[in-house]
C-alpha cells in the first residue's frame, strides 16, 4: 500500500460538502431506523412497557398469511404499475416537449392528478367505479362493467392500479421532461438531416441520452408503487375481502393504529431489505445499459 | 479554509434556522393551575368549547384547556412517546383504553365522589375492559352511544309497518317490505367497519357479554358462541342491496336519507350524516330483535366517552374540580343535546327523540357492550366479517369461525398467557 | 437555439393530448360541482351527481376558509414548503455535486451514494415513533422540525436526481473555470449551480409535491404546538361517522391553486435549460 497522500485542496472541499449531508441523513434517517429496528425484537405496542421476544416477530412474518398476501398484492401492483407508469409518462413527456400548442396549459393539466388530495381521489373514483361505470356497463350491455370492480376481490387491485398510475404518471413525467431538456436540439436536427424517422431518432439518439433518467424513474416509480398507501386508504382500505392490503398499509394500520408496533417493525425491516435489494439489482441493470449505449 | 467554511456555512444555514423557528410558546399563567384535557371526538368540538368556556367563567384558580384534535388517538400516542402528557384524557371504552390501562398510564380516582353517580351497567362495562382484575377506579364513564336499527319513521307510518320484537317478526317485516317493492335494508360494507354494526347488535343478544374474556381463559371458543351470529349476518344479506361491498358508509347514509331503503343497521352516530343529506327526515330507532324471545333481546350500548386522569397529572385536586364540573347535570346536558348521546351518569336528563324506540331498554339498563370493544384492532375483525360475507361457499361459516379462533389466539397470545398465568396464580 | 424548428406545430399531437386531458377534466369537473353544492344536493344517482349545483354560490368556499383558519394554515404551509424547498435545493445540489463528481473514481463516495439513496426505501411508519421522540428531545417538535425532516426525507430522491443530471454536464465546464483560478467551491457556485437550474426546478416541484399535501409528518411532529397546516386543518371535514364533502372539496380546490401556480412557474424554468447552450461550449 502506498502511504496516504495529503489530501488535495479539492478533495477537502468535496469532503466538506458531503459531511453535513451525511451527518443530517444519519441523524434523522439511519438513527431512527436503528431505533425502530430494535423494537422489532420486542412486543412493544407503541406505548407503555414491553418484553423482549427475540426473533419471534421475524419467524411470525413467514407464517402470517396476511403478510404473505400483502407481499403478493404489493408486488403484483408494483410490477404492473412500474411498466405502465414509465411507458405512459415517457410518451407524455415526449408529447409535451414536442412542437404543440397550449404547452403550458397541457403541462399544467397533466400535473393535476398528483396534487389532488386523497379524500377527493377516493370519493370521485369510488363514485366512478361504483355508479358511473356500472351504469355505463348496463346501458351498453358490457357485462364486466356492471359490477363495481372495487367490490370484486379478483379485480379490485386493477381499480387501485388505474388510480395509482393516473396519479403517479405526473411525477415521472416531470422527471422525463427535465431529462429531455438535456438532449441537445442539434442531435435531433442531425437525425433529421440523416433522414432518420422519428422512431429511429428516439431509439438511437434520444433514448441513450435519457438513460440516466430512465433509471432514476424506474427506481422512483418502483419505490413509490411498492410503498403504495394513499390510494389504498382512499379507495379500498384494504378490501374487499382483504385483497388489496399493501405492505405499507399493514405496517401503518397495525403498527400505528393497532398495537402491533414491534411485529410491524420487523415487517418494515424485512420490507426495507427487500426493496433495497430490488433497487440495487435495478440500478445495476440500467447502469450496464447506460454504458452499453 | 474553504473546506471548513463550506461545512460551517451549510450547517450554519440549516440548524439555527431550524432552532430559531422553534421559539417555544410555553406560557405559565401565574398561580392559576392549567388543566389540559384532550378528548378524542372532534365532532363534539362545539359542545366542548361551550363546556370549556363555562368552566373558565366560573373558576378563577383553575383554567381548563380542552383540545379536540382530529386523529386524536395518533396524537395521544405520539404525545405519550414525547412524554408530553395531558392531565385528563377523554377516550372511548374500547381496546385502546384496556391497553393504556394495562400500561399503567392512568391514575386511581376511586376517591373522586362523582364515581358514585355512574350507572351500574356502565361500571360493569368498564370493569369488563380490564384485562386483569385491578384495584381502584381508573375512569369516569361519561356518555354512551347505542346501535341497532334506524328506520324511516314516515315510511313506516305510511305503510303501516310495526316495529318487530323478535327475529322471525323482523324477517317477516323484511319480506313484507320487499313485496311492497321497497328495499328493507341498506349496507355500506365497502367500509369494513360498518360490517361490525349489525355484527355487534347480533352478538350482544346471541353470545355472552364476556365471550372474549371467556375465550382468553380457555372456557369457550368463538366457534361455539358466534355461530348463530354469523348465520344471521348471512341471512341479512338477502334484504339489502345486491353487492353491498361496492357501497360505502357514506353511500349508505345518502341512500337511506333518500328513502332508498326502509331501515339501516347502524348506530345513532350516523344520524347527523343522514340528516345533512335530508334535514327533514324523521328517523327513529329500535333494538335489534336478534332473538326469538323478546325478553332475551339486549340493546348494544357502550361507553363512547370516558374521562381518565393521567398518572403523570400533578394537580389531582384541580383535575377533580374539572371532573366534578363535567359531572354537573347542566354540563352533561350540553353534551347530550349536541351529540345525541346517552348519559352514563344518574340524573334527570332529556334524551334525543331518535332514541325513543330504544328508551325502554335504556331506562331498564338492558344493555350490553359492543363486542368489538374487546377485539384488538390489528386483528381486523371487520375485514374478516366482510371476507366471510363475500365467501359464497357452503362451509363459509365454518371457515370463518375456525379462522376467528386461530387468529384470536395469534393476535392475543401475550394477553392469553398473562390471563392464564394470573389465573394459575390466583388458584394456587 | 438556431432558427425555428424544421416543422411547424404538430396539430395531431396537440389534439391527442387535448383529448387525453378528459381523464383529468372529468374528475376535476366532479370536484368543482361538488364544491359548489350543498350537502342536501348530494345523491347516488348518476345524472343527479353530474348535474350543476342549484346555485353557483361561493358560500362553501367562504365557510371552508373559516373552518380551516385559511390564512393562518396557508401561511404555515407556505412557510414550511418554501424553506424546505430552499434547503433542499442548496443542500442536495451540493451533496449531489460532491457525490456525482467523485463516485466514479472513489469508492467512498459511491458508498455514500448508495447509503443515502437506499434511505428512500425506509417505510415512514418505522421511523415515526423514534423521530417523534428525537425531535422532542432536540426541542424541535414544531415547524422547524417538520422542515428539517422534509429536507432529510427528500434527500435520497434529490441527490439521485442531481447526480443523474450531472452526468450530462461535462467536466470541462468546471475545469475551464478552475484553469482561470477559481476554487472548486467557486466553480460550483458560479458555474455548476446555475447550470443545474432545470434540475433545481424539478427538485422544487417534487419536494413541494411531497410536502404540500403531507398530513402525517406535521400531525405527529407538530401536534400540541397550536400551529396547523392546510392538510391538517382539512382533517376537520372528516370524522369516522361523517364527512362534509362539499366543504372539503371547496377547501381542497383552494389549496390546489398555490401549488399549481408554482408548478407552472417552475415548468418555465425547466424548459430551455442548460444542455442546448452547454454542450456546444
Amino acid at each position: 500500500m502506498k502511504t496516504k497522500k495529503a489530501m488535495s485542496h479539492k478533495d477537502k472541499t468535496f469532503l466538506a460538502m458531503i459531511i453535513p449531508v451525511v451527518v443530517l441523513f444519519f441523524a434523522f434517517n439511519t438513527l431512527p431506523l436503528i431505533k425502530g429496528a430494535i423494537y422489532s425484537f420486542t412486543n412493544y405496542r407503541g406505548y407503555g412497557s414491553y418484553d423482549w421476544v427475540g426473533f419471534r416477530n421475524y419467524i411470525d412474518l413467514f407464517t402470517d398469511i396476511r403478510v404473505g398476501n400483502s407481499y403478493l398484492f404489493t408486488f403484483k401492483y408494483a410490477i404492473a404499475g412500474t411498466i405502465l407508469v414509465n411507458v405512459l409518462s415517457l410518451m407524455l413527456a415526449i408529447g409535451l416537449c414536442s412542437k404543440i400548442r397550449c404547452k403550458s396549459f397541457l403541462r399544467g393539466v397533466y400535473f393535476v392528478p398528483n396534487i389532488l388530495g386523497g379524500l377527493i381521489v377516493g370519493y370521485i373514483f369510488s363514485f366512478i367505479f361504483t355508479y358511473i361505470l356500472p351504469a355505463a356497463g348496463e346501458a351498453l350491455n358490457i357485462g364486466f362493467l356492471q359490477n363495481s370492480i372495487l367490490a370484486d376481490e379478483r379485480y379490485a387491485w386493477i381499480g387501485v392500479l388505474i388510480v395509482g398510475v393516473w396519479q403517479a404518471a405526473a411525477m415521472n413525467t416531470i422527471i422525463y421532461i427535465s431529462g429531455i431538456q438535456t438532449v441537445p436540439a442539434d442531435i435531433y436536427e442531425a437525425g433529421m438531416i440523416d433522414g432518420a424517422n422519428a422512431w429511429q431518432t428516439f431509439r438511437k439518439l434520444t433514448l441513450p441520452m435519457l438513460m440516466p433518467f430512465v433509471s432514476i424513474n424506474l427506481v422512483l416509480s418502483t419505490k413509490n408503487l411498492l410503498m403504495v398507501f394513499d390510494q389504498i386508504m382512499s379507495l379500498t382500505k384494504g378490501g374487499p375481502a382483504q385483497s388489496t392490503e399493501s405492505i405499507s398499509y399493514l405496517i401503518y394500520k397495525n403498527g400505528m393504529d393497532g398495537g402491533q408496533f414491534g411485529f410491524q417493525s420487523a415487517n418494515a425491516v424485512l420490507f426495507f431489505v427487500v426493496i433495497v435489494t430490488i433497487s440495487i439489482i435495478q440500478m445495476k441493470l440500467t447502469s450496464r445499459k447506460e454504458e452499453q449505449l | 479554509m474553504n473546506a471548513k467554511k463550506t461545512t460551517a456555512l451549510v450547517l450554519a444555514a440549516i440548524i439555527p434556522a431550524a432552532l430559531a423557528l422553534s421559539g417555544c410558546s410555553d406560557t405559565k399563567s401565574g398561580d392559576v393551575t392549567v388543566i389540559e384535557l384532550v378528548q378524542y371526538k372532534p365532532e363534539a368540538v362545539a359542545a366542548f368549547e361551550k363546556i370549556e368556556q363555562r368552566f373558565n367563567e366560573t373558576h378563577d384558580d383553575v383554567q381548563l384547556r380542552i383540545e379536540s384534535p382530529n386523529e386524536a388517538m395518533t396524537i395521544l400516542k405520539t404525545r405519550f412517546i414525547r412524554e408530553d402528557y395531558p392531565d385528563i384524557v377523554g377516550i372511548g371504552g374500547d381496546i385502546n383504553y384496556s391497553n393504556f390501562l394495562d400500561s399503567d398510564m392512568f391514575m386511581d380516582i376511586s376517591d373522586f365522589e362523582g364515581i358514585s353517580k355512574v350507572k351500574p351497567v356502565y361500571t360493569e362495562m368498564e370493569n369488563a375492559l380490564h384485562f386483569l382484575p385491578v384495584d381502584g377506579v381508573y375512569s369516569l364513564p361519561y356518555v354512551a352511544n347505542c346501535a341497532g336499527i334506524l328506520y324511516n319513521k314516515d315510511m313506516f307510518e305510511e305503510h303501516g309497518w310495526t316495529i318487530p320484537q323478535t327475529w322471525s317478526e323482523f324477517i317477516e317485516l323484511c319480506e313484507q317490505i320487499q313485496t311492497e317493492g321497497i328495499q328493507p335494508l341498506y349496507f355500506g360494507y365497502k367500509d369494513v367497519w360498518t360490517c361490525l354494526s349489525p355484527w355487534n347488535s347480533l352478538a350482544v343478544a346471541l353470545a355472552p357479554a364476556d365471550t372474549c374474556s371467556m375465550v382468553n381463559s380457555g372456557e369457550t371458543t368463538f366457534s361455539k358462541e358466534y355461530r348463530e351470529t354469523a348465520e344471521k349476518m348471512q341471512t341479512l344479506l338477502e334484504y339489502g342491496e345486491p353487492n353491498p361491498y361496492a357501497y360505502s358508509y357514506n353511500d349508505a347514509c345518502t341512500a337511506f336519507a333518500r328513502g332508498e331503503s326502509a331501515m339501516f343497521t347502524i348506530g345513532s352516530y350516523a344520524v347527523p350524516q343522514i340528516k345533512s343529506v335530508n334535514p327533514d327526515m324523521n328517523i327513529d330507532s329500535f333494538t335489534f330483535p336478534a332473538n326469538e324471545n323478546e325478553s332475551d333481546n339486549v340493546l348494544t350500548s357502550g361507553i363512547d366517552l370516558q374521562f381518565c386522569v393521567m398518572s403523570e397529572c400533578e394537580n389531582k385536586e384541580a383535575a377533580y374540580e374539572v371532573l366534578s364540573f363535567l359531572c354537573e347535570e347542566e354540563t352533561v346536558q350540553i353534551y347530550l343535546d349536541d351529540q345525541n348521546a346517552i348519559p352514563c351518569l344518574e340524573g334527570d336528563f332529556t334524551l334525543p327523540s331518535m332514541l325513543d324506540g330504544m328508551r325502554s331498554y335504556i331506562d331498564s339498563g338492558r344493555m350490553s357492550d359492543f363486542h368489538d370493544h374487546h377485539y384488538p384492532s390489528e386483528m381486523s375483525v371487520d375485514a374478516m366479517v366482510q371476507t366471510f360475507l363475500m365467501d359464497k361457499s357452503e362451509n363459509a361459516v365454518d371457515t370463518f369461525l375456525t379462522r376467528f379462533d386461530t387468529e384470536w389466539v395469534r393476535y392475543n397470545r401475550d394477553l392469553i398467557k398473562k390471563v392464564r398465568d394470573y389465573e394459575k396464580g390466583a388458584s394456587e | 437555439m438556431k432558427k425555428k424548428g424544421v416543422k411547424g406545430t404538430n396539430w395531431v399531437l396537440t389534439v391527442i393530448l387535448l383529448i387525453c386531458c378528459l381523464t383529468v377534466f372529468f374528475p376535476l369537473y366532479m370536484t368543482v360541482i361538488i364544491a359548489f353544492k350543498q350537502p342536501s344536493e348530494m345523491t347516488n344517482n348518476v345524472a343527479g351527481a353530474l348535474a350543476f349545483p342549484s346555485s353557483w354560490s361561493f358560500s362553501n368556499f367562504a365557510e371552508a376558509m373559516e373552518v380551516t383558519d385559511f390564512w393562518h394554515s396557508l401561511g404555515n404551509s407556505l412557510l414550511i414548503t418554501v424553506i424546505a424547498i430552499a434547503g433542499a435545493i442548496i443542500l442536495h445540489s451540493i451533496g449531489g455535486y460532491a457525490i456525482g463528481r467523485n463516485m466514479t473514481k472513489k469508492k467512498g463516495y459511491r458508498w455514500i451514494y448508495y447509503y443515502i439513496v437506499s434511505g428512500m426505501f425506509v417505510p415512514f411508519a418505522i421511523l415515526m415513533m423514534p423521530l417523534v421522540k428525537q425531535t422532542a428531545q432536540l426541542g424541535i417538535a414544531n415547524r422547524a422540525g417538520v422542515i428539517l425532516l422534509y429536507i432529510v426525507f427528500y434527500m435520497p430522491i434529490n441527490i439521485m436526481l442531481y447526480t443523474g443530471y450531472l452526468k450530462n454536464i461535462p467536466l470541462a465546464m468546471e475545469e475551464a473555470a478552475e484553469i482561470d483560478g477559481a476554487t472548486t467551491w467557486v466553480a460550483f457556485k458560479k458555474v455548476i449551480f446555475p447550470m443545474m437550474k432545470p434540475m433545481h426546478a424539478t427538485v422544487a416541484v417534487l419536494t413541494a409535491l411531497g410536502t404540500w399535501n403531507d398530513v402525517m409528518t406535521p400531525l405527529v411532529i407538530m401536534s400540541g404546538t397550536g400551529q396547523t397546516t392546510l392538510p391538517l386543518a382539512q382533517l376537520n371535514f372528516q370524522t369516522q361517522f361523517g364527512t362534509n364533502y362539499n366543504l372539503a372539496f371547496a377547501s381542497y380546490l383552494l389549496a390546489l391553486i398555490p401549488i399549481l401556480i408554482f408548478y407552472v412557474v417552475c415548468q418555465k424554468q425547466i424548459i430551455g435549460g442548460i444542455a442546448n447552450g452547454a454542450v456546444k461550449g
